[in-house]
Parts: C-alpha cells; structure tokens; sequence
C-alpha cells in the first residue's frame, strides 16, 4: 500500500512545493518563457551594459557593414552583374563601416554602376550589425562581435553573454528584490495585521463563543443555530462577497440608509482603508469562524457530561464553567484551529480579490495576493513567474515557522500525553 | 439538615421514571437507596442535587423549598458513580474547586485542601493528576472534593462500585466515619445490599420508580415487607416455595409438604402463597423435616452453601458451617425453622 500513497504524495504534494522552490530561485517570466532562450542585443541589454562597457555599449549599438566571404557569396548567389562582387573582393575585402551610408558610398562608386536599388539590396547583405539579431549560441554572438572588431576578455564575454541572453537564468535576486522592497514592507506588515486579526478575533474568539452559546441551548435550538451559522461557508463564496458589495456599494444597502439620513451615496467598500480592512475582515471572519465553531462544538461535546453536572454542584456558575471546565479542555482544538486557520489565511486571497482586489490603491494587497498579481494578473502583463513563486516559497516558510511557534506555546508534549490522563 | 421529597415526580418526555415519590430522610442520617438498576436512584439524586428538575412535587432541606433552586445554590455534594474528576487539574486543584469558585483567598483554599486530604488519606497525591491515580484514591479525590465546602446533604453514587473487594471494605467504613464525625446527611445509592445494610442508618429499597420499603437494615432483614424485599437483602439470597393454604397451613404444589401457618392459620382455604425461607434457616437444626437431592455444594471458606431440589421441582438454599459428610447427588433430610418462614400473597405483599 505505499507505492500508490508514495506515488500520490510525489505527485501532488510534493511536485507542487519542489516546483515553486525551483521557480524561485529563477527568473522565470512571461518574457524568458519557461524553456531555455537566445542571445539578442536589445536595447536593454545595451543600456544594461552601458556603465561597466561604455565603449562596447555604444558599438554595438551602432550598425556595422563588413564586406567579407559570406556576404560576397550571397552577392554572388543574387546574380547581378558579376562585376560587383569581383570589385569588392578585389578592392576592399575586409573593410568595416560603421554606417550604412558610409558602406553604401562604396558600393555606389563601383565601376558597374549598380542602381539605386542594387545599392541598398548590396549594402544589405553586409550588414553585420547585432543590435536586435538573435544568436542561438553564446559562440555565434561572441564570433561575430569578434569579427565587427570587438576583442573581448573571457569575464567580458560572460557580461555580454548573461545580458543579452533572453532565457531564464538561475537567481537568487528574487529574494533581494522582495528584502529591498518598501512595497513588499508594507504587504508583509497587511498580511501580519489581517492574519493576526481575523485570527483572533473571528476564526478563534468568535467560533469559541458560537460553540460556547450553542453548548448552553437545547439540543434542536443548537443545532438550527449551527446550521445557520455554517451557510456563509457553504454559499458559493462569489455569491456571498457579492452580498456584501450590494451592501456597500454606492448604491447598496448602507448608502440607502444613509441617504435618508442625508449622507451622499459612496463605495464604503473602497471608501478608505480603514473600511476596505473592515469589511474584508468581516467577509473572511464569518466565512472562517464556521470551521471553529465545528471543531469547538464537537470538543465540547466530548467532554462528559458528568463534569458539567459535577462543576455545577461544586457551585460554579456558568462563566466558571466556561473558563475552568470548557476552555482548558479545549486547549488542542484551539491549537489546531490556529494553526489550520493561520496557514488557511496566509494562502488565501479569493475573498479579497473578490472583494477590494487588494484595494483602495494597494491597501488590502496581502503576501498570497501580491505573488498572484506577480505571478498570474499584472497590470503590465510581464507576468513574474520566479518572483511570484519566490513570494510563495516564503510564505511556504512563515507557516512553517509560526506553525513550529504555534507548538512551544501550546505545549504539545503536555497535549499528546493528555489523553493518558483523560481516562 | 433533613432532606423531605414530597410527592416527587420525574419524567424524561413520555418515560415516567418516578412517580409521586415520598421520602424523608432525617438530619444527620444517612439512607441507602438500594434497589435493580434502572429503577431510578440516580435519578433521585441528580433531582435532589439540581441538576434534573422535577415534573412535579417538592423538594426540601430543612423547611427550605429547593425544588427550584439551581445546582449552585443548593450546597450538595455529591460523589459522582463516575468520579467526575476534571482531568485537566491536579488532585489539589479538584478538592479545592468548589472553594475556588467561591472566590475563596487562595491561603485558606490551600489550608482546606490540606486539613481535608489529610483526612482522606491522600494528603500525599496533591500535585497528581486524576489519571495517576488508582481507582481507590480516586474516589477518595471526589469524596474530598464533595466534602470541602462542608455540605449540608451529601450524596454518593455507587461509590464503591470500581472498587476491589478490600478497598471497598476500607472505603466504607471511612465514608460512614466521616459521614458521622461530620454530621452530614448522606444519601447512598447502591445495587449491593452488603453495603447498604453495612454503611446505612436506614435503607429505602426501590422498585420501578417507587420505593418499597424504608426501615432499618435488620428490621428490613427480618421483616421484610415483599417478597420483592425479602429477595433483595440477604447473601445467598431467600428461596421460595409456592403452594396454597389449606387447613391452617402451607401446602406445597404437589402436597408432600405442610407447613404449620402459626398466627396466619385463619387464611382461607385454597389461597394461593408463597413461602420465603432463608438460607440459614434450612440445615441440620429446625422443626421441619424435609427431603431433597443436593444439586449444587459450595463451600465460602467458613460456610458451605447447598442448593437442594424438592420432589416438586423447587429448590430451597442452606448454609451451614463447614461440614464434608455431603456430596452433590446426595439425597438429604434436612430440617426448616417454620416460624423464621415469611408467608406472602400471591400479589408479593407480606402477610
Ligand atoms: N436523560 C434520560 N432520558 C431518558 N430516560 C432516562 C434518562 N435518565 C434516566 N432515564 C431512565 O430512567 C430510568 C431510571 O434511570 P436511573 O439512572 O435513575 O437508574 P438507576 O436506578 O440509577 O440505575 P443504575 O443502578 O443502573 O445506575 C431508566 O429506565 C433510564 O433509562
Ligand atoms: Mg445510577
């Protein structure tokens, strides 16, 4: 029975964590493509190389005309007046211009005359510039820099070369680029605020004073109740953000009601910040807060029942209850739900895309959003595949972290060895 | 502080489980409510603790009304069957909560704990959790928890019912100790009649809701009210023989057997009796021959016990002290005490 549960792990959970550890350490994007690339001079490139290699920088920018063999066989191979090729090799072989008009007043004052049209379809064909021509190979570019006159040390070529390859390279850059960044700052600290907030406030306090209520009604009363409270989870969540944007758009509920107290209409949603996080944490308490309510419920459910009769003869009111009898016996269930919940809200970004898409500006943008809008949905459709999966990868390694925080303060060798002591 | 349920009635929906119960247990006695299971004791204890409210009736302690009370107000404590410990506290944090939940400093809680374990015996085991402990010093735990805040009315559950054999001889008597050093009223519920009629002032025998009959554990032994009663208390228990009377006398299904009826000659004729007769009231001693086949021998160690088949198919139980004249198989001439005989009804009353 291993294999087939060997095979399915590999595939479907690992892969997916090796493949985003992977794409991180690249530079994956929609403009390297995801298989290997070519050598091109771009102007970028150029402009990249441009500080370090004035000189090569600017030549190469330049276009260059080279009457050599190659070209002189294509001249050939055109079947125009034999005379030209003859002059050409004969005369000036070798010679390099560094413009097109310049190779173009040589062939112009050939003895056979060629029209104006010959001239340019000759210039043509010794046109040896490598400004935006593709080299599959990094010897065919360094070659024909070579031959425009361009004599480069081994660590200059490897310059031209990493700069004008157009594939993906190894990187750790992804990583400097999210340390350095402000914007990446100040995402870090939405996640931690909306993380740590509908934390505490809805999927564990919350879901603890559901299950709490419902523990004290009768049975049918509870389960009702129960029912009710799990429909946010169970409506298609696009449905239910879109409840919540009728509420709050400019003319959803709450602009109506405040019409009539005279207030103009506006998109509380997106109204400010303050109130683009309070809804957005609403939104995902009341989805989130259901989980707990079921594990709280069940958990509370399993202690005997004898020990509620017993507290109650003992003389505890039902705050005491609450606090010595409930709360300490549901020490596991809130561990696991925090660490279920904490991993859950640092993945996920629906309701907020679906909501503020991370807005007003970029004021609900959280960590999971960003590596999606970076590697999935951006503005300039240069998607970034390596940074986005870089982006994961860290937040692959925050759960860890607080997942591993999450055990030392709940003290889970005192909780394995619990049930010993239960019966 | 006396404890009077009057006209107590318990239903769960359409189960009536008790109906219209009277019983008055007095101040500083302590009750044994003995009777088969699932004939409503526990449900008698939670009413009188608060945790079931009654469908109908009154409950007081003293002249106090507490029918409506709450659990929390009624300073009860019980000994639940199950112990009841709160897992997650030590054995100090058990004894100590009721206290705890008074708000009570905690210098005098820790004072109490102490005096009261002490008194227990397991002044020792404080800083332990309830799971390492054996079921003994358990219900040590729950009895000390019950008795901390010095409760009016304690109630117990079958307490000694996880117990081993020693440990329940040593439990009982320190509960019924402690039960008189301090006064308290108790009520103890129980299936074992050994340990009602061992612990208990009085014992209140339940059937089907009802009780049966409350007195004395001797009174109860020798004059039983039913045949229902008269079957309950005693070990071995009583055996009966069924006939009917004629001439001022029992006279058994096949009429081999006559049995002087004494003070009830004048029962008329041809109506139909049973006749208890106890274990040790049947052996070598008595005034009434009677003849069997040994089909059962057993000796305890001080006694031996016989089950011996009548002619008619009926099987009367003696016990004897040790004796090795007497085989399974063997056909044997024993005597009755004809005047220890309980004469009873068709319908199970005492005559
Ligand atoms: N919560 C309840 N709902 C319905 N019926 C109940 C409930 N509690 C007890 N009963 C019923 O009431 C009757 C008496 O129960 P109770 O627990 O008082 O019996 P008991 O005399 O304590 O028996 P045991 O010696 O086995 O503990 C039983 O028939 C039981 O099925
Ligand atoms: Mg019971």
């Amino acid at each position: 029975m291993i294999a087939p549960a060997a095979i399915m792990i590999f595939l479907f959970y690992l892969m997916p964590a090796i493949l985003t550890g992977i794409f991180a350490m690249t530079n994956m994007s929609t403009a390297t493509g995801i298989s290997g690339g070519v050598f091109q001079v771009t102007q970028g490139a150029v402009n990249r190389l441009g500080p370090d290699m004035p000189e090569l920088a600017s030549g190469i920018a330049e276009p260059r005309f080279v009457i050599d063999e190659e070209g002189l066989a294509a001249l050939e191979a055109l079947k125009l007046k034999p005379g030209y090729a003859a002059e050409l090799r004969g005369q000036h072989i070798g010679e390099v211009f560094a413009s097109r008009r310049e190779a173009e007043r040589v062939i112009k004052a050939l003895r056979d005359r060629p029209s104006t049209r010959e001239v340019k379809q000759i210039s043509d064909l010794f046109n040896r510039s490598v400004l935006n021509t593709r080299f599959e190979t990094r010897e065919a570019l360094i070659g024909n820099l070579e031959k425009l006159g361009f004599k480069l040390k081994p660590e200059e070529q490897d310059k031209v070369a990493r700069e004008t390859y157009t594939g993906w390279v190894w990187t750790t850059d992804n990583f400097k680029v999210i340390g350095n960044s402000p914007d990446m700052a100040k995402i870090f600290l939405n996640t931690a605020f909306y993380v740590a907030v509908t934390l505490m406030l809805f999927n564990v306090s919350y879901a603890l004073f559901l299950a709490v209520t419902t523990h004290y009604m009768p049975p049918a009363t509870a389960s009702i109740f129960r029912a009710v409270w799990l429909l946010p989870r169970i409506t298609p969540v696009v449905i239910y953000v879109l409840m919540w944007k009728w509420l709050t758009w400019d003319n959803g509920f709450i602009s109506m009601f405040m019409g009539q107290l005279g207030v103009p209409p506006k998109n509380y949603l997106l109204d400010n910040a303050y109130n683009a996080w309070f809804f957005v944490i609403l939104i995902n308490g009341f989805i989130g807060a259901s989980m707990g309510m079921l594990v709280f419920s069940s958990a509370i459910k399993a202690i005997p029942q004898t020990h509620f009769h017993a507290s109650e003869v003992d003389g505890a009111s039902r705050w005491q209850q609450i606090r010595y009898i409930i709360l300490p016996q549901l020490r596991w269930p809130i561990l696991f739900v925090t660490c279920y919940q904490t991993l859950s809200l640092l993945a996920s970004f629906n309701e907020i895309l679906l909501s503020t898409r991370g807005g007003p500006g970029r004021a609900t943008e959280v960590w999971s959003l960003a590596a999606y809008h970076t590697a999935l949905n951006n503005y300039t459709g240069n998607l970034e595949y390596g940074l986005g999966a870089a982006l994961a990868l860290m937040l692959v390694i925050i759960g860890v972290i607080l997942s591993l925080i999450y055990l030392r303060v709940f003290r889970y060798d005192t909780l394995i060895s619990k049930p010993l002591i239960e019966d | 502080m006396r404890i009077l349920l009057d006209k107590f009635s318990k239903s769960f929906g359409n189960t009536k489980v008790i109906e219209a119960m009277d019983l008055e247990v007095g101040s500083g006695e302590m009750l044994a409510l003995l009777g088969p299971s699932g004939c409503g004791k526990s449900t008698t204890l939670f009413a009188i603790c608060g945790i079931h409210r009654p469908t109908s009736g009154r409950i007081l302690f003293g002249e106090r009304d507490v029918t409506s009370l709450p659990s929390q107000e009624r300073n009860v404590g019980v000994v639940f069957q199950s112990y009841a410990l709160y897992p997650h506290m030590t054995v100090e944090e058990n004894i100590g909560f009721p206290l705890t939940v008074r708000r009570l400093p905690a210098g005098d809680i820790k004072k109490r704990v102490a005096d009261i374990s002490a008194l227990v015996h397991i002044d020792k085991l404080l800083g332990r959790r309830p799971a390492q402990l054996s079921g003994g010093q358990q219900q040590r735990v729950a009895l000390a928890r019950a008795l901390i805040r010095r409760p009016d009315v304690l109630l117990l559950d079958e307490p000694l019912a996880n117990l081993d054999a020693k440990l329940r001889l040593e439990m009982r008597s320190e509960i019924r100790r402690l039960q008189k050093e301090t006064g308290i009223t108790a009520i103890l519920v129980t299936h074992d009649q050994v340990e009602a009629m061992s612990m208990c002032d009085r014992i209140a025998i339940m059937k089907e809701g009802e009780i049966v009959q409350i007195a004395t554990p001797s009174e109860m032994y020798n004059d039983p009210r039913t045949a229902f009663v008269a079957g309950f208390l005693g070990n071995p228990p009583i055996s009966f023989l069924k006939g009917k009377a004629l001439g001022g006398a029992f006279v058994s299904g096949d009429g081999n057997f006559r049995l002087p009826l004494g003070s009830l000659r004048n029962v008329g004729d041809g109506r139909a009796l049973t006749i208890g007769i106890r274990p040790e009231h049947f052996g070598p001693s008595g005034d009434l021959a009677i003849e069997g086949k040994v089909a059962f021998a057993e000796t305890q160690g001080r006694e031996n016990l016989y089950d011996v088949v009548l002619a008619d198919g009926s099987v009367l139980r003696s016990i004897q002290p040790v004796r090795d004249d007497v085989k399974l198989g063997d056909c044997v001439r024993w005597n009755l005490s004809s005047e220890a005989a309980f004469v009873f009804a068709e319908d199970g009353r005492r005559l």
